[in-house]
Protein backbone atom coordinates (compact mmCIF):
# COMPACT_ATOMS: atom_id res chain seq x y z
CA UNK A 1 0.00 0.00 0.00
CA UNK A 2 1.17 3.47 -0.80
CA UNK A 3 0.58 6.99 1.04
CA UNK A 4 1.13 10.15 -0.92
CA UNK A 5 2.23 12.72 1.79
CA UNK A 6 0.94 16.60 1.54
CA UNK A 7 4.33 18.44 2.36
CA UNK A 8 2.88 20.26 5.38
CA UNK A 9 2.36 19.40 9.01
CA UNK A 10 -1.56 18.82 8.45
CA UNK A 11 0.14 16.29 5.74
CA UNK A 12 1.88 14.61 8.38
CA UNK A 13 -0.69 14.25 10.45
CA UNK A 14 -2.73 12.68 8.10
CA UNK A 15 -0.35 9.97 6.63
CA UNK A 16 0.38 9.35 10.19
CA UNK A 17 -2.87 8.56 10.79
CA UNK A 18 -3.30 6.53 7.67
CA UNK A 19 -0.07 4.40 8.69
CA UNK A 20 -1.41 3.24 12.13
CA UNK A 21 -4.61 2.39 10.54
CA UNK A 22 -2.95 0.42 8.03
CA UNK A 23 -0.49 -1.28 11.01
CA UNK A 24 -3.90 -2.03 12.87
CA UNK A 25 -5.54 -3.48 10.19
CA UNK A 26 -2.66 -5.50 9.71
CA UNK A 27 -2.92 -6.83 13.09
CA UNK A 28 0.37 -5.51 14.18
CA UNK A 29 1.17 -5.39 18.39
CA UNK A 30 0.55 -2.19 20.12
CA UNK A 31 3.97 -1.62 20.48
CA UNK A 32 4.73 -2.12 17.04
CA UNK A 33 2.37 -0.35 15.74
CA UNK A 34 3.39 2.63 18.26
CA UNK A 35 7.27 2.90 17.08
CA UNK A 36 6.39 2.83 13.14
CA UNK A 37 3.83 5.96 14.04
CA UNK A 38 6.47 7.81 16.31
CA UNK A 39 9.09 7.44 14.03
CA UNK A 40 7.32 8.11 10.94
CA UNK A 41 5.87 11.30 13.01
CA UNK A 42 9.56 12.61 13.19
CA UNK A 43 10.90 11.67 9.71
CA UNK A 44 8.21 12.93 8.05
CA UNK A 45 8.24 16.24 10.19
CA UNK A 46 11.67 16.92 9.16
CA UNK A 47 11.57 16.74 5.72
CA UNK A 48 8.12 18.98 5.61
CA UNK A 49 10.10 21.29 7.98
CA UNK A 50 13.57 21.04 6.52
CA UNK A 51 13.58 18.90 3.51
CA UNK A 52 12.64 21.19 0.47
CA UNK A 53 13.79 24.50 -0.83
CA UNK A 54 11.31 27.23 0.33
CA UNK A 55 8.47 26.93 -2.55
CA UNK A 56 10.30 23.91 -4.76
CA UNK A 57 8.39 22.95 -7.36
CA UNK A 58 7.39 19.15 -7.24
CA UNK A 59 7.30 18.01 -3.42
CA UNK A 60 6.56 14.29 -3.61
CA UNK A 61 7.00 12.33 -0.63
CA UNK A 62 5.80 9.02 -0.58
CA UNK A 63 5.38 6.08 2.29
CA UNK A 64 5.24 2.42 0.79
CA UNK A 65 3.93 -0.12 3.74
CA UNK A 66 4.28 -4.08 3.41
CA UNK A 67 4.18 -6.71 5.60
CA UNK A 68 5.36 -10.24 5.06
CA UNK A 69 5.24 -13.16 7.36
CA UNK A 70 8.32 -12.01 10.02
CA UNK A 71 8.70 -8.20 9.67
CA UNK A 72 7.00 -5.12 8.69
CA UNK A 73 8.67 -2.95 6.40
CA UNK A 74 8.08 0.95 5.27
CA UNK A 75 9.71 2.90 2.46
CA UNK A 76 10.22 6.46 3.21
CA UNK A 77 11.10 8.26 -0.02
CA UNK A 78 11.04 12.07 -0.72
CA UNK A 79 12.37 14.58 -3.54
CA UNK A 80 14.05 16.69 -1.16
CA UNK A 81 17.43 17.87 -0.53
CA UNK A 82 19.65 14.59 0.18
CA UNK A 83 20.18 13.87 3.72
CA UNK A 84 20.78 10.46 5.21
CA UNK A 85 18.87 10.75 9.44
CA UNK A 86 21.07 7.78 10.32
CA UNK A 87 24.54 10.34 9.08
CA UNK A 88 23.79 13.72 8.93
CA UNK A 89 21.67 14.16 12.34
CA UNK A 90 23.49 14.97 15.66
CA UNK A 91 23.07 12.43 18.23
CA UNK A 92 22.15 14.52 21.63
CA UNK A 93 23.22 13.77 25.04
CA UNK A 94 20.38 12.06 26.77
CA UNK A 95 22.06 12.37 30.16
CA UNK A 96 22.09 16.07 30.18
CA UNK A 97 20.39 17.72 32.92
CA UNK A 98 17.20 19.81 32.64
CA UNK A 99 19.32 22.99 32.26
CA UNK A 100 21.89 21.49 29.91
CA UNK A 101 19.52 19.52 27.35
CA UNK A 102 19.47 21.32 23.85
CA UNK A 103 15.65 22.28 22.89
CA UNK A 104 14.96 19.26 19.98
CA UNK A 105 17.51 17.16 18.25
CA UNK A 106 15.37 13.73 19.52
CA UNK A 107 13.38 13.01 16.47
CA UNK A 108 15.39 11.06 15.12
CA UNK A 109 17.59 9.59 17.59
CA UNK A 110 14.14 7.92 19.06
CA UNK A 111 14.02 6.77 15.45
CA UNK A 112 17.03 5.22 16.03
CA UNK A 113 16.17 3.64 19.19
CA UNK A 114 12.98 2.27 17.86
CA UNK A 115 13.24 0.47 14.61
CA UNK A 116 15.42 -2.30 14.61
CA UNK A 117 16.81 -1.84 10.88
CA UNK A 118 17.23 1.20 8.88
CA UNK A 119 18.69 2.01 5.49
CA UNK A 120 19.32 4.65 3.40
CA UNK A 121 20.11 5.75 0.03
CA UNK A 122 19.79 8.16 -2.29
CA UNK A 123 18.44 7.38 -5.92
CA UNK A 124 17.64 9.08 -8.81
CA UNK A 125 16.72 12.24 -6.99
CA UNK A 126 15.11 10.87 -3.83
CA UNK A 127 16.07 10.36 -0.43
CA UNK A 128 14.73 6.61 0.18
CA UNK A 129 14.56 5.52 3.59
CA UNK A 130 13.65 1.91 4.50
CA UNK A 131 11.95 0.94 8.14
CA UNK A 132 12.47 -2.81 9.25
CA UNK A 133 10.60 -3.80 12.37
CA UNK A 134 9.90 -7.42 13.37
CA UNK A 135 6.16 -8.07 13.56
CA UNK A 136 5.74 -9.22 16.64
CA UNK A 137 6.57 -7.47 20.11
CA UNK A 138 9.68 -6.63 20.75
CA UNK A 139 11.86 -8.39 23.67
CA UNK A 140 12.29 -6.50 26.67
CA UNK A 141 15.54 -4.72 27.16
CA UNK A 142 16.64 -5.02 23.77
CA UNK A 143 16.29 -1.74 23.28
CA UNK A 144 18.56 -0.84 25.82
CA UNK A 145 21.58 1.71 25.26
CA UNK B 1 -6.77 16.95 19.84
CA UNK B 2 -4.83 17.99 23.62
CA UNK B 3 -6.29 19.33 26.29
CA UNK B 4 -5.20 19.54 29.96
CA UNK B 5 -7.69 19.41 32.48
CA UNK B 6 -6.36 21.48 35.56
CA UNK B 7 -7.15 21.73 39.40
CA UNK B 8 -5.17 24.12 41.25
CA UNK B 9 -4.18 24.06 44.90
CA UNK B 10 -2.12 27.11 46.15
CA UNK B 11 1.05 26.41 44.05
CA UNK B 12 0.33 23.17 42.93
CA UNK B 13 -1.85 21.98 40.14
CA UNK B 14 -2.91 18.49 39.01
CA UNK B 15 -3.24 18.66 34.81
CA UNK B 16 -5.21 15.68 33.29
CA UNK B 17 -3.50 15.32 29.49
CA UNK B 18 -5.99 13.95 27.32
CA UNK B 19 -5.27 13.43 23.43
CA UNK B 20 -2.36 13.33 21.25
CA UNK B 21 0.36 15.78 21.08
CA UNK B 22 2.00 16.14 17.91
CA UNK B 23 4.24 18.48 15.87
CA UNK B 24 1.19 20.35 14.67
CA UNK B 25 -0.59 20.79 18.80
CA UNK B 26 2.76 20.59 20.83
CA UNK B 27 2.85 24.73 20.45
CA UNK B 28 -0.69 24.57 22.39
CA UNK B 29 0.58 21.98 24.68
CA UNK B 30 3.29 24.03 25.39
CA UNK B 31 1.02 27.19 26.28
CA UNK B 32 -1.67 25.44 27.98
CA UNK B 33 1.86 24.39 30.39
CA UNK B 34 2.43 27.89 30.23
CA UNK B 35 -0.92 28.45 31.33
CA UNK B 36 -0.85 26.83 34.44
CA UNK B 37 2.63 27.70 35.44
CA UNK B 38 1.68 31.70 34.78
CA UNK B 39 -0.63 31.08 37.55
CA UNK B 40 1.98 31.08 40.26
CA UNK B 41 2.22 27.25 40.37
CA UNK B 42 5.28 25.48 40.56
CA UNK B 43 5.08 21.65 41.52
CA UNK B 44 2.73 20.37 38.80
CA UNK B 45 1.28 16.61 38.52
CA UNK B 46 0.76 15.66 34.64
CA UNK B 47 -1.58 12.83 35.39
CA UNK B 48 -1.09 11.20 31.70
CA UNK B 49 -3.65 8.09 31.88
CA UNK B 50 -5.29 9.36 28.80
CA UNK B 51 -2.52 10.72 27.34
CA UNK B 52 -2.21 8.62 23.80
CA UNK B 53 0.73 9.79 21.85
CA UNK B 54 3.74 12.19 22.70
CA UNK B 55 6.62 12.90 19.61
CA UNK B 56 9.82 14.65 20.18
CA UNK B 57 8.12 18.08 19.86
CA UNK B 58 5.85 17.27 22.72
CA UNK B 59 8.70 16.54 24.76
CA UNK B 60 10.02 19.80 24.37
CA UNK B 61 7.65 21.51 25.68
CA UNK B 62 7.94 19.05 28.37
CA UNK B 63 10.93 20.29 29.13
CA UNK B 64 10.39 24.04 28.69
CA UNK B 65 7.77 23.88 31.88
CA UNK B 66 10.10 21.65 33.84
CA UNK B 67 12.42 23.98 33.18
CA UNK B 68 10.49 26.76 34.45
CA UNK B 69 9.02 24.92 37.46
CA UNK B 70 12.47 24.18 38.30
CA UNK B 71 13.56 27.18 38.14
CA UNK B 72 11.10 28.20 40.91
CA UNK B 73 12.02 25.46 43.27
CA UNK B 74 9.40 22.85 42.20
CA UNK B 75 8.89 20.51 39.15
CA UNK B 76 7.05 18.34 37.01
CA UNK B 77 6.08 15.20 38.19
CA UNK B 78 3.80 12.68 35.92
CA UNK B 79 1.60 9.78 37.06
CA UNK B 80 -0.12 6.72 34.80
CA UNK B 81 1.71 6.98 32.46
CA UNK B 82 1.17 4.17 29.31
CA UNK B 83 3.58 1.76 28.61
CA UNK B 84 4.71 2.97 25.53
CA UNK B 85 5.41 6.73 27.18
CA UNK B 86 7.04 5.27 30.04
CA UNK B 87 9.65 4.33 27.34
CA UNK B 88 9.89 7.01 25.10
CA UNK B 89 10.68 8.73 28.56
CA UNK B 90 13.18 6.52 29.45
CA UNK B 91 14.66 6.08 25.94
CA UNK B 92 15.32 10.21 25.76
CA UNK B 93 16.41 10.48 29.04
CA UNK B 94 13.28 12.43 30.08
CA UNK B 95 12.88 10.01 33.00
CA UNK B 96 15.31 11.62 35.00
CA UNK B 97 14.12 15.37 34.51
CA UNK B 98 10.90 13.87 36.21
CA UNK B 99 9.58 11.46 38.59
CA UNK B 100 6.95 8.89 37.89
CA UNK B 101 4.20 7.85 39.67
CA UNK B 102 1.66 4.97 40.05
CA UNK B 103 -1.02 7.53 41.12
CA UNK B 104 -2.14 10.79 41.42
CA UNK B 105 -2.15 10.43 44.86
CA UNK B 106 1.88 9.76 45.11
CA UNK B 107 2.47 12.02 42.90
CA UNK B 108 1.10 14.55 44.78
CA UNK B 109 2.60 14.21 47.79
CA UNK B 110 6.04 13.93 46.31
CA UNK B 111 6.68 17.57 46.45
CA UNK B 112 8.67 18.05 49.45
Amino acid sequence: MRISVSPDLEGVRDAVAGIEGWCIGQGLADDVVFHLQLSMDELLTNIVSYGFEEGAADQTITVDMRLDESEVELLLRDNGRPFNPLEDAATPDVDLSVEDRPIGGLGIFLTKQFIRTLAYRRAEGFNCLTLKQPRSAAEPGEQDG
Amino acid sequence: MVSIEVSYSGDSAVGAVKGRVDSINAKDFEGELAGVIDTGVTNLVLDCDELVYIGSAGLRALLIAIRRTNQAGGGVHMCRVPDNILEVLKVSGFIRLTKVFDTVEEATASFG
